[in-house]
């Protein structure tokens, strides 16, 4: 018997998951990296301040966060689709195993 | 000489205001969920969260480390703000990579608590016995942990009290009939609201603690940088450094005992801890299995992205002003309320509007015990105890088996703390990670394979669980390797990472393989998770 195909909200959330775990990853690496990078051993006289923030913190986090947020707020009503759950169909019966 | 501001009897009538707003909300969510059948509105709220009880509930964190993390700002300096910079993407992670498969997936199954979820999709009661007594396991340590930080914090809002903020380790002198006081009040409190409303009375007053944070984070970064010993961030960095040394501006972090407390390795690894501790946790994924619809989900994206931004980076800025207030605070831990007490203490009323800021960890501890007490009952009540004793059980027993577990959870939990446990902080990581490890991998094999067996999610859950627990049972064993937060209960920092950065690996691993060597699934019971 071959396999029926998936509902749409398993291809949509598939496609969402993928989508999410490759900005994680692409976050994860830019952050750390250039954390790393230009965080490293400094000292009052080289240092900048950018707002207040120490010059690796605001590039390394805070411009990351706030742009994770419009980032978050394009995926949220752009891209992430509305799919209908359904209703309660079973009671958690299982089998035996 | 100490310059804070006497808390007087504002903050214990601050505590008093939130602990008669908990029991409120559990009366009224009571009248709700009695709306709905006992199980499925009493467990899950009936499915009906709607954006704000999602955004701000599910993923939000503990009572600890609403304490511990401003600790650290103020102890390690800038650095901390990379040690928490995985939130940005906890919004989009939380809620998009599993939130609508799990939750279609437990309508599909009926199921109301998480091992049913897993049961269910696995079509394996093993399975769903398993992750009930991972589930016991890891969230009865982080409760009693929770249940200290909650008599702690009692003891320290009475008006005479020496001290500001719970400590980790609390000395054989901070138990004393103050913390027993606090400790039996605390626990009547929670386990009384939460037996009344449940699922609901857990969910609403975690909104409560988290919209008390927000306006007490908000309100007190105002207050600070208006004031003008402060002056600008760049001058309290300035003088931060002043006191430490340029570690405090640079990756590895000061220490005044010269560990590192961030390498590259972890500052990865806390990439996964927040990221998947988040995600993975059973808390997190019942609420996310009463999300009323995708929409729900989608909107809490930008709330909680929204939320998040407005909460982290003003609490690492109004710690390192803190540094010019009070240069050297011997227990870091109080540096929020000790800022707290001296940012208001020009306003009317100002110890009143200070102990409502100091009341937002109690909230949140209380908001934490709550959901695993909803979290644990669940899984005696219908997952063991229904499921493998009582079958054919009337809806009145299962009540009361419910009731009498919440209570004895109560108890237990109560007793363990007569004499405290240690390592609040140490148990809050341990857990998280151990739920991590044990949870994500078989999460993310229900929802997106369809090969998956149940042979693999339990290999999965037993791998990820054992592994955390084999690293935090050597690392205590071992020499201090000098990196991370200082303490006793440590785990070992394999290549140098965090526990749950090979817990996943191995879980991932051990599902993969044992899945692919067992027999395929029914095909008509993978097309019904799936088409």
């Amino acid at each position: 018997m071959s396999e029926l195909p998936d509902n749409p909200l398993v291809t949509s959330a598939r496609r969402e998951a993928i989508v999410v775990a490759l900005i994680w990853l692409g976050t994860m690496l830019y952050t750390t990296f250039y954390c790393y990078v230009n965080g490293s051993n400094r000292t009052l006289d080289d240092i900048t301040f950018v707002l207040g923030f120490p010059d690796w913190i605001f590039w390394g986090v805070i411009v990351p966060w706030y742009t994770c947020l419009a980032i978050s707020a394009a995926f949220a009503y752009g891209f992430m689709r509305d799919d209908p759950l359904g209703d309660d169909e079973g009671h958690g019966e299982v089998a035996d195993g | 000489m100490d310059s804070t501001p006497s808390p007087g009897f504002g903050a214990i009538t601050a505590l008093l205001v939130v602990i008669a707003c908990s029991v409120w909300l559990g009366t009224i969510a009571q009248k709700v969920i009695s709306r709905g059948s006992f199980l499925s509105s009493y467990f899950l709220g009936n499915r009906g969260l709607g954006v704000w009880t999602m955004a701000l509930t599910a993923t939000v964190q503990s009572g600890g480390t609403f304490m511990g993390f401003p600790s650290l700002v103020y102890s390690h300096g800038w650095t901390v703000a990379l040690w928490i910079g995985s939130y940005m993407i906890v919004p989009l992670t939380g809620f998009a990579v599993l939130g609508k498969r799990l939750a279609q997936i437990s309508r599909r199954t009926g199921a109301i608590t998480v091992p049913d979820l897993f049961g269910g999709r696995f079509n394996d009661r093993r399975v769903a016995l398993v992750a009930s007594l991972l589930i016991l396991f890891f969230l009865t340590f982080m409760m009693i942990a929770q249940f200290k930080a909650g008599g702690l914090i009692m003891k320290i809002s009475w008006p005479d009290s020496a001290t500001l903020a719970l400590v980790e380790d609390a000395s054989a002198s901070d138990i004393d009939y103050k913390y027993q006081i606090g400790l039996i009040i605390f626990a009547m409190t929670v386990v009384g609201y939460t037996l009344i409303g449940g699922f609901l009375a857990s969910v609403w007053t975690d909104l409560f603690q988290s919209v008390l944070m927000f306006f007490g984070v908000v309100g007190l970064l105002v207050l600070t940088f208006s004031d003008p010993a402060v002056g600008s961030l760049e001058q309290a960095t300035r003088a931060a450094v002043a006191q430490t040394n340029e570690n405090y501006i640079s990756f590895a972090g000061y220490a005044k005992d010269g560990r590192q407390f961030l390498t590259p390795a972890l500052s990865i690894s806390f990439f996964f801890v927040w990221i998947f501790g988040g995600m993975a946790s059973p808390a997190s994924i019942s609420r996310v299995m009463a999300s009323k619809d995708t929409g729900t989900l989608r909107r809490s994206i930008v709330v909680l992205g929204t939320y998040n931004g407005r909460i982290y980076v003003p609490r690492i800025c109004i710690c390192m002003a803190a540094r010019v207030i009070y240069p050297d605070v011997a227990n870091s831990d109080e540096i929020i309320p000790r800022m707290a007490l001296w940012a208001t203490r020009d306003l009317p009323i100002g110890s009143f509007w200070a102990g409502l800021i100091l009341a937002a960890p109690f909230g949140a501890v209380m908001a934490t015990v709550s959901s695993y007490l909803v979290v644990i009952s669940s899984g005696v009540v219908h997952d063991i105890y229904q499921r493998f004793l009582r079958p054919e059980a009337t809806e009145l027993e299962l009540k009361r088996a419910t009731y009498l577990i919440m209570v004895l959870l109560g108890l237990v939990c109560w007793l363990a703390n007569v004499q405290p446990v240690q390592y609040l902080q140490a148990l809050v990581v341990f857990c998280t990670s151990g739920g991590a490890a044990s949870f994500l991998v078989p999460a993310i094999m229900s929802a997106y394979w369809r090969r998956a067996t149940h042979q693999g999610a339990l290999a999965a859950m037993i791998g990820g669980a054992a592994t955390v627990l084999g690293l935090f049972l050597l690392g205590i064993s071992s020499s201090d390797p000098m990196i991370g937060q200082a303490t006793r209960f440590r785990p070992y920092f394999l290549f140098g990472c965090e526990p749950v950065v090979w817990g996943i690996a191995v879980s991932a691993v051990l599902g993969v393989l044992v899945t692919l060597l067992s027999p395929p699934p029914e095909q008509h019971h993978v097309d019904r998770m799936f088409a």
